[in-house]
């Protein structure tokens, strides 16, 4: 038995829907005033009835394929009893498979790396609970909740995972790929304010787990993990038993801390839905949905590698991330020189992106555009202005997204491989660096030296090449 | 049987507070509908019969396509700017 | 022509086409005589007379202005208060949505608008339709139109009572275990439970929505197929609601093949079972056999159906937590738990009780001993009658085991009354249409002879009532003079 033991429970919106799980209600609840993107079911009225969306079935279902699960042939929902008051009916309705497999996705395996697998026990579509805006605390006694039932009813994907995670990497690891995963099949953008929640259970030296709950984004999981392991091994050091319980991750404090004990008392008194059919899901529909399914990463991977003989570090970078991986292909139906212009995206590129991180959706509000870097590539194979010449450029598209042709015409930044021109330059720098040119007989560094000072005088734009030969061809004309 | 504490326990559960004469009163009650329904017990847990639930093909489930409700809203308990008041949570 | 309170809803229908009356007469006649009768029966929660008037008057304005108005125009209809009404309180006869106002309608109410019916007011039931007299209802019984000092039978207790009385032409009733056919024996009108599946369930608040349908209680059975042919058909605000083909009233029953129920018969009262037989031997007058047949998994019926209706009830009932809807109880002070757990002690007792033992019954440990076998009875049940309805046409029996009784005759001991829905959960258990028609008296109180028939076979049932209907002479009038 290994020393750490973590399991995941995830949840994750499935953003991709218009609509919401069980009505018509926009499932992009984000920007609505209170209570105002509800109807008589979403709200829990008196005689409503969940009306189920087909397209959430489907988008769960590759989301269970992508993740290595089984898909039953019958798919059913079950009502989860418990009292809240973000809860419109006072009862959830879910997915359980104690009486049988029927819950969208079943015993997955997902691939850390070569040597790590992951089982995935189940993934269940649920209705997401409405929101309590404001709890009241402290002195400023507010003697109520504020409810909005906006959310309330969206559609959400919970993914269980067996306690199989050793260490606290692992589980970043984990969620880096089941992000990227989740990012390419794109029906779960997991960048949205609170569209992701995750729940770990750890437990150390096969003592009692711990459930942490509460955790809001994926960048925090791995700090509430750490602490927890922290706090555990510190119990353990000092002889203190661990109890079996719930706590909370305050993302604030950056700790844990205990649940009240009677939220572990449930009793859910689970039973099948009565106003949702068994759904039937019929022979051919795994083979339609993954015909559907958009390429995965490391299909992509592969792909980017064999077809576009992209080195495995550039192909990694790119499907990373997924917007530039598919920036990348736009490009290539431009002009198709994939090693050049991948290269150009991960040094180039994304080195200006990178003083901007903060900016997540660069590609879709940026300037540049596929014919942008489509151009501006083909003008450097062509010889026609030099590599630091097209990161100037570069930044200038992005400022005003003219065309690269137009930017360099009008900053006269195209090559200078006029010989005319050049000799001018040669001939310049021979006269102010004369006891360079004198080294230069005989010490083959100083012509280096040259060659820079005839580069800067003509800002970088002289062809490397042909200034070079044109320096030789001076310098032997001044030895004899 | 049914004890005032099981009766306690399935009161909390299920979220109503007993009175007095109906915490004398119900257990003896419950017991006997419990009872009524323990003949459920002489049928054969064989696992094999088919549970015979409706069923719906994937393919006639709802499209997903977002209507509008117009005045399908909640009337009572809301506050100027929109939210249901509930009772406060600590 | 005597009342036109009276009137079927086919010869409603006619004479306001004909011109004899206008549907305001004819409205304005079935307030006087709601007037005269509803102070002795207390069939309505709420009425809205007003509202019915202006409908009336909007009918007979676009009748003069040749425009088209449904099948049902003009009729009355009453619906029990369990099925949302726009704009028209709901209660269920529950302390927990004493000010419900649903802002939107049934799917049913929706259709019986479209086609011309007008809306007269909510019908009294057993609280949430947990009850087989009215006397759980928060309101206060209704009264047996035939006899004001017995129940009119549950939980449609209002529907019954107002349809016989010529409170309104016919009514919308909801059956989870009986509730339709009860009253309608009790009260002696002809009640329908469809197929599950058949009518659409979106706006009638759940109390066991894997068993319950709603139906027509009716005068006739002529009227029985106007209403049924209005309010089923699928819809997309119900996922369990099943295409199905519309009913007809013809002359001509074909020979059906028809099986008493030996069970059903036998543990019925004396009276009972007298008027059963002699209306078994009206079959063969209507060209039809008959024979005794068995059912094994009989005894389990009942059993299993208050496992899955107290289950299903225990969760339904969870969402009555008197924020969004309820009465006035200020949230301030309490905690949320502790409002939740008071606001709920304003469930009947009754109600109290099946939310209880539903929570029971699903708690972990009692699920594979009480919902599961309860499921898998209701399955063998179901496959048991399927197999015998290839060979037999329509079970027959009486909806009742009992004739109507007085007022708190069974309501201290809940076993005792839930014995008496021992012949109609059956219907219910294995989703088939089943119909109570009215077929004799004893001691001036009604019977009603139930018949089963298989799924989406509604129209051997209206075969079979109809030819019945017209061969049986029974009073049909309550005298409430
Ligand atoms: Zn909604």
């Amino acid at each position: 038995m290994s020393l750490v033991m973590i399991g995941l429970e995830i949840h994750a919106q499935v953003t991709a829907l218009k609509s919401k799980l069980f009505c018509s209600c926009r499932g992009n609840y984000r920007d609505f005033k209170p209570n105002t993107n509800i109807c008589a079911t979403c709200s829990g009225l008196p005689g409503t009835l969940p009306v189920i969306n087909r397209k959430a079935i489907e988008y769960s279902a590759m989301i269970s394929i992508a993740l290595g699960c089984k898909v039953p042939n019958k798919v059913m929902f079950y009502r989860k009893n418990y009292f809240y008051p973000d809860l419109p009916k006072n009862f959830q309705i879910t997915q359980y498979n104690v009486y049988g497999f029927s819950s969208i996705g079943v015993e997955g395996i997902f691939e850390l790396d070569d040597l790590k697998k992951i089982r995935i026990s189940r993934i269940q579509l649920e209705e997401d609970p409405g929101r309590i805006a404001y709890v009241d605390s402290g002195m400023n006694v507010t003697n109520s909740a504020l409810i909005d039932y906006n959310r309330a009813g969206v559609a959400l994907i919970e993914i269980v995972t067996e306690p199989e995670f050793t260490n606290p990497k692992e589980v970043r690891l984990f969620l880096n790929k089941l992000s990227l995963t989740l990012q390419h099949l794109g029906v779960c953008d997991t960048l949205l304010e609170g569209s992701v929640r995750c729940d770990a259970n750890v437990s150390l030296k096969g003592g009692n787990k711990v459930e942490i709950k509460n955790i809001n984004s994926f960048k925090e999981v791995e700090k509430a993990i750490n602490y927890e392991i922290t706090r555990q091994s510190s119990m353990y050091n000092r002889n203190i038993k661990v109890e079996f319980e719930t706590r909370h991750w305050d993302d604030r404090k950056k700790i844990t801390f205990k649940a009240r004990s009677k939220e572990e008392e449930h009793d859910y008194r689970y039973f099948p839905e009565p106003d949702i059919p068994v759904i039937v899901l019929g022979d051919g529909f795994v083979s339609n949905i993954k015909d559907l399914m958009p390429e995965l990463p490391l299909q992509r991977f592969n792909r980017f590698v064999s077809k576009y003989k992209l080195s495995e570090h550039t192909s990694n970078i790119l499907i990373n991330d997924k917007k530039l991986a598919d920036f990348f292909e736009s490009i290539l139906k431009i002009h198709f020189s994939p090693v050049e212009i991948a290269n150009f995206l991960i040094t180039d590129f994304k080195s200006l992106i990178e003083d901007d991180v903060e900016n997540i959706d660069y590609l879709t509000n940026m300037k540049v555009k596929p014919e942008h870097i489509g151009e501006l590539v083909k003008m450097i194979e062509e010889n026609k202005i030099s590599r630091i010449t097209a990161k100037d450029i570069l930044i200038k598209i992005f400022d005003s997204g003219k065309l690269p042709s137009e930017i360099a015409n009008s900053t006269n930044s195209f090559k200078i491989s006029d010989e005319k021109i050049l000799i001018d330059a040669v001939e310049s720098v021979f006269n102010t660096e004369k006891s360079a040119v004198e080294d230069a007989q005989t010490n083959h560094e100083a012509i280096n030296f040259l060659l820079g000072k005839v580069m800067k005088f003509t800002k970088g734009r002289a062809d490397p090449k042909i200034a070079m030969r044109l320096i030789n061809t001076r310098l032997n004309k001044a030895g004899t | 049987m049914i004890s005032k504490v099981d009766l306690a326990h399935l009161a909390q559960i299920s979220k109503i507070d007993l009175s007095e004469e109906e915490i004398e009163k119900f257990p003896m009650q419950l017991e006997r509908t419990i009872e009524y329904i323990d003949v459920l017990e002489e049928l054969s847990s064989d696992d094999s019969i088919d549970l015979d639930l409706q069923e719906i093909k994937f393919d006639q489930l709802r499209d997903d396509l977002i209507k509008n409700a117009d005045g399908e809203r909640i009337s009572k308990n809301l506050t100027e700017d929109g939210y249901l008041k509930g009772p406060k949570m600590k | 022509m005597s009342n036109l309170y009276d009137l079927l809803a086919s010869e409603v229908v006619d004479g306001i086409k004909e011109g004899l009356f206008t549907t305001e007469e004819y409205v304005c006649s079935v307030i006087k005589r709601i007037e005269d009768v509803e102070s002795k029966l207390h069939s309505f929660i709420s009425l809205d007379s007003e509202g019915a008037v202006s409908s009336a008057k909007l009918i007979d304005r676009k009748l003069r202005e040749k425009e088209k108005i449904g099948p049902l125009c003009g009729i009355i209809v009453g619906i029990k208060d369990n099925i949302s009404t726009k704009n028209i309180k709901t209660t269920c006869a529950s302390k927990m949505l004493e000010d419900y106002i649903p802002p939107y309608d049934a799917t049913v109410v929706r259709h019986m608008k479209e086609n011309g019916a007008i809306i007269m007011g909510k019908l009294n039931l057993d609280e949430f339709g947990m009850g087989s007299t009215t006397e759980y209802s928060r309101y206060g019984p209704t009264h047996n139109p035939w006899n004001l000092d017995y129940v009119p039978g549950g939980s449609s207790g209002g529907c019954g009572a107002a349809v016989a009385s010529g409170e309104c032409t016919v009514s919308l009733g909801s059956d989870t275990g009986g509730s339709i056919r009860c009253p309608a024996s009790f009260c002696s009108v002809v009640g329908l439970k469809p197929t599950y599946g058949k009518v659409s369930r979106y706006g009638l608040i759940s109390y066991a929505n894997s068993l319950e349908q709603i139906g027509p209680i009716c005068r006739s059975v002529k009227d029985i197929v106007m209403i049924m042919n209005v309010i089923s058909g699928k819809d997309m605000n119900d996922n369990t609601t099943i295409p199905s083909s519309s009913i007809t009233i013809n002359g001509k029953t074909k020979k059906l093949n028809v099986a008493i129920l030996k069970e059903l018969i036998d543990s019925c009262d004396g009276s009972v079972k007298k008027t059963i037989y002699s209306t078994a031997e009206k079959f063969k007058e209507i060209g039809c056999e008959y024979s005794e047949i068995s059912i094994k998994n009989l005894n389990y019926a009942l059993p299993s159906y208050y496992t899955l209706a107290s289950a299903e009830a225990s969760s339904n009932l969870s969402r009555y937590d008197n924020i969004r809807y309820g009465f006035d109880l200020p949230i301030d002070d309490y905690k949320w738990e502790q409002y939740f757990s008071t606001v709920r002690k304003n469930f009947g007792e009754e109600v109290k009780r099946r939310i209880l033992i539903g929570s029971y019954v699903l708690s972990s440990g009692y699920y594979s001993k009480y919902y599961l076998k309860a499921r898998r009875l209701r399955s063998l049940l179901r496959l048991e009658l399927l197999t015998l309805f290839k060979q037999y046409d329509l079970f027959i029996g009486p909806t009742m085991p009992i004739l109507p009784f007085k007022f708190g005759e069974k309501i201290d001991d809940p076993i005792k009354m839930y014995l008496v829905d021992i012949n109609t959960v059956i219907a219910n258990l294995a989703s088939i249409p089943a119909v109570s028609l009215p077929v004799g008296f004893s001691n001036g109180l009604p019977i009603g002879l139930q018949m089963m028939a298989a799924p989406f076979e509604e129209q051997k049932l209206i075969d079979a009532s109809y030819a019945l209907e017209n061969t049986i002479n029974i009073r049909r009038r309550p005298n409430l003079t």
